[in-house]
C-alpha cells in the first residue's frame, strides 16, 4: 500500500514535468468580435464582444469576456483555469463566473460553474456543474424571496479539432451547454463550429457559428437561435 | 465481412421494430417530425375563430378549479379517473384543467378520454374540462389526434360569477419547449386586451415549467433562458397572478414577485407521489392546496 501511495505521488509530481505538449500557453491576447444573432424571441440583433486571454504561467490562465447586444442583453464573464500538463494532453479545472444582464426583460442572472476537463490535440472534454441566481430588476435588497436559485445544473463541453494545437490554423466542432456568454440548462445543448487562422506572430482571425435548438428533450427538436461572429485577436 | 454482418444485423433489427409500439420518439431529439408550433397555432386559431372562447359560469363568487397534469395515460388510468370523480363531485367546481401529457405515447387517446363520457356528470351542476398539449401529446405526429379530441391548445377561457366578476385563464402551448413568435404576439395582445377588461384574476396554464429549483437533474427540459425571462417579464407586466404548469413531475412553487409559478406533481399511475391542485378563486388572492393521492 505504501509503495502504491509513493508511486501515485511520484506520478502526480513527475507527470507535469514530463509533459511534452502544453495547451493554452500562448501569448497574452485581446480579441474583438462582431456577430449577427437571431432567436425566435428577440428576432435579429447584433452583438459586439471583447475578450482578454491571460496565460499567467504554465499552470494557470485567465480569460475575461464582455458582450453588448442591440437586443439590450449583455454579459460579462471571467474564467480561471488551473492546468496540469500530462505526457499526453492536459488536465484542467475551469472556474467560471458569468453575469447575464437581460435588461430588456428586467432580469439579471449570475452563474457560477466549475468543471474539470481533459484536452488533447484533437479532442477536449469537460464536465462540471453550475449554480444560477436569477434576480429581477428592480430588486428589493431587503427581500430575498424574489431571487430564484437553480442550485445544480450539469455542464458539459465536448470539442473536436481538425488540427493539433500548434497548427497556425484550426477548425473545431463542439457540443456544449456553455458559450462564452451563456450557460444554459443541461437539457439545452448548443452546437458550435469554430475556425481560426494565425496571420502572423501577433494577429489572428477567427470565425464561429452556433445553433441552439429547443425541445430536444421534449423529443420534438426545433430551431430556436443561431449566431455567426467574426473578429480578430491581437497577441502580445 | 464481420463488420458487414454486424451492420446488416443492426439494420435488420431496426427495420423489424414497429414504430407503432415505441413510447419515445428518439429521432425527434434531433429532427422533430411532429407538428411545429406554427402549425399548431394555425390549427388552434382556426378552431378559436370558428367556435370562440369558452365562457364558464360559476354558482358563487368563490369557486374551485381543479388542476392536474401529466397523467401519461397508457394501459391504466386510475389516478386520472379519480381526478374526474373528484372534480365532478365538487359542487363548487365549474372548471377542471389538464396541463398536458394527457397520454404517455401514441395509441392511447380514446382510452384516455373515455372516462369523461362513461363517468356520469353531476346532475346538480355543470362543469368543463379544458386542456393544453404536452410534449408526450405531440411527438410521433400525434397533434392531429390531439386536435380531434381536444380541438385547441392556444386559447383563453373566462369564468364568470353571478355578480358578473370575471377570471381569465390563458392556455399557451409549450409542448415542445418553445412559445414561438406568433404565440408570443397572441399572448401579448391577449394580455393587453385583458388589462382593459378588469379581470379579477388572470392565470396562465401551460405544460412546461420555467425553472428547475430542486437539485435533481430530472428528465425534463424547459424553455431556453431568453424565452423564459421574456415570458416572465411579459406576464408580470400584465399582473398575471399564477403560472400553472407541470412537465417535471415534482412540485415546486417559485415566487416571482407579483406572480407565482406552481409546478404540479404528475398524476401518472407509475408516479410514487401523485397529486393535483384545488385552487380557490374568489375576491381574495388565489389560494390552492395540493391533494396527494
Amino acid at each position: 500500500m505504501k509503495k502504491l501511495s509513493t508511486l501515485i505521488v511520484m506520478m502526480v509530481v513527475l507527470l507535469p514535468a514530463m509533459a511534452q505538449v502544453q495547451y493554452g500557453t500562448d501569448q497574452y491576447a485581446v480579441r474583438l468580435n462582431v456577430g449577427y444573432l437571431h432567436n425566435t424571441t428577440y428576432g435579429s440583433y447584433a452583438g459586439f464582444d471583447i475578450g482578454g486571454f491571460m496565460p499567467i504561467n504554465q499552470h494557470f490562465e485567465m480569460q475575461a469576456d464582455l458582450r453588448f447586444t442591440t437586443a439590450n442583453t449583455h454579459a460579462f464573464g471571467v474564467q480561471l483555469r488551473p492546468k496540469f500538463p500530462l505526457p499526453v494532453g492536459e488536465l484542467f479545472i475551469e472556474d467560471r463566473l458569468l453575469a447575464g444582464f437581460y435588461k430588456r426583460d428586467n432580469f439579471n442572472d449570475m452563474v457560477h460553474a466549475i468543471g474539470v476537463g481533459y484536452r488533447m490535440d484533437y479532442v477536449s472534454v469537460q464536465f462540471g456543474m453550475s449554480t444560477r441566481l436569477i434576480i429581477p430588476i428592480p430588486y428589493n435588497w431587503h427581500d430575498v424571496s424574489e431571487i430564484t436559485l437553480e442550485p445544480f445544473n450539469l455542464t458539459y463541453r465536448v470539442e473536436v479539432f481538425v488540427r493539433p494545437h500548434t497548427s497556425p490554423w484550426n477548425i473545431s466542432a463542439c457540443i456544449s451547454n456553455m458559450t462564452d456568454y451563456q450557460i444554459e440548462r443541461m437539457w439545452q445543448p448548443i452546437f458550435m463550429l469554430g475556425g481560426l487562422y494565425n496571420i502572423d506572430e501577433h494577429w489572428r482571425v477567427n470565425l464561429s457559428a452556433l445553433c441552439k435548438p429547443t425541445g430536444m428533450f421534449h423529443l420534438n427538436a426545433k430551431y430556436y437561435a443561431a449566431e455567426v461572429r467574426a473578429g480578430f485577436a491581437y497577441k502580445f | 465481412m464481420k463488420k458487414t454482418i454486424i451492420l446488416s444485423s443492426i439494420v435488420a433489427l431496426l427495420c423489424s421494430c414497429n414504430p407503432e409500439t415505441w413510447d419515445l420518439d428518439i429521432a425527434g431529439m434531433f429532427s422533430g417530425s411532429s407538428a411545429g408550433i406554427d402549425t399548431r397555432i394555425d390549427d388552434s386559431f382556426r378552431y378559436n375563430d370558428e367556435h370562440g372562447f369558452p365562457v364558464i359560469f360559476a354558482n358563487d363568487e368563490e369557486y374551485k378549479t381543479y388542476i392536474c397534469t401529466d397523467t401519461h395515460v397508457d394501459t391504466t388510468r386510475n389516478y386520472w379517473t379519480r381526478f374526474i370523480y373528484a372534480y365532478r363531485a365538487d359542487l363548487d367546481c365549474p372548471l377542471a384543467i389538464h396541463l398536458g401529457d394527457l397520454i404517455n405515447a401514441q395509441r392511447h387517446w380514446d382510452f384516455m378520454k373515455e372516462p369523461l363520457t362513461t363517468i356520469p356528470a353531476n346532475p346538480l351542476k355543470k362543469d368543463t374540462l379544458l386542456a393544453v398539449a404536452g410534449n408526450h401529446d405531440l411527438y410521433f405526429n400525434q397533434w392531429s389526434e390531439y386536435v380531434r379530441l381536444w380541438k385547441t391548445s392556444t386559447y383563453y377561457a373566462i369564468v364568470r360569477t353571478p355578480a358578473g366578476k370575471q377570471d381569465l385563464y390563458i392556455f399557451i402551448d409549450t409542448g415542445e419547449g418553445i412559445l414561438g413568435k406568433r404565440q408570443t404576439e397572441w399572448l401579448t395582445s391577449t394580455l393587453n386586451w385583458a388589462d382593459k377588461q378588469g379581470f379579477r384574476h388572470i392565470s396562465v396554464c401551460t405544460h412546461t415549467h420555467l425553472f428547475k429549483r430542486d437539485s435533481s437533474q430530472g428528465h425534463t427540459s424547459n424553455m431556453p433562458l431568453e424565452e423564459t425571462y421574456a415570458l416572465i417579464n411579459l406576464l408580470k407586466q400584465h399582473k398575471v397572478e399564477l403560472y400553472w404548469c407541470g412537465h417535471d413531475h415534482s412540485r415546486e412553487v417559485t415566487n416571482l414577485g407579483s406572480m407565482q409559478a406552481v409546478l404540479i406533481d404528475a398524476l401518472y399511475d407509475a408516479e410514487p407521489n401523485p397529486a393535483y391542485i384545488i385552487a380557490t378563486y374568489g375576491d381574495e388572492p388565489i389560494r390552492y392546496q395540493f391533494i396527494n393521492l
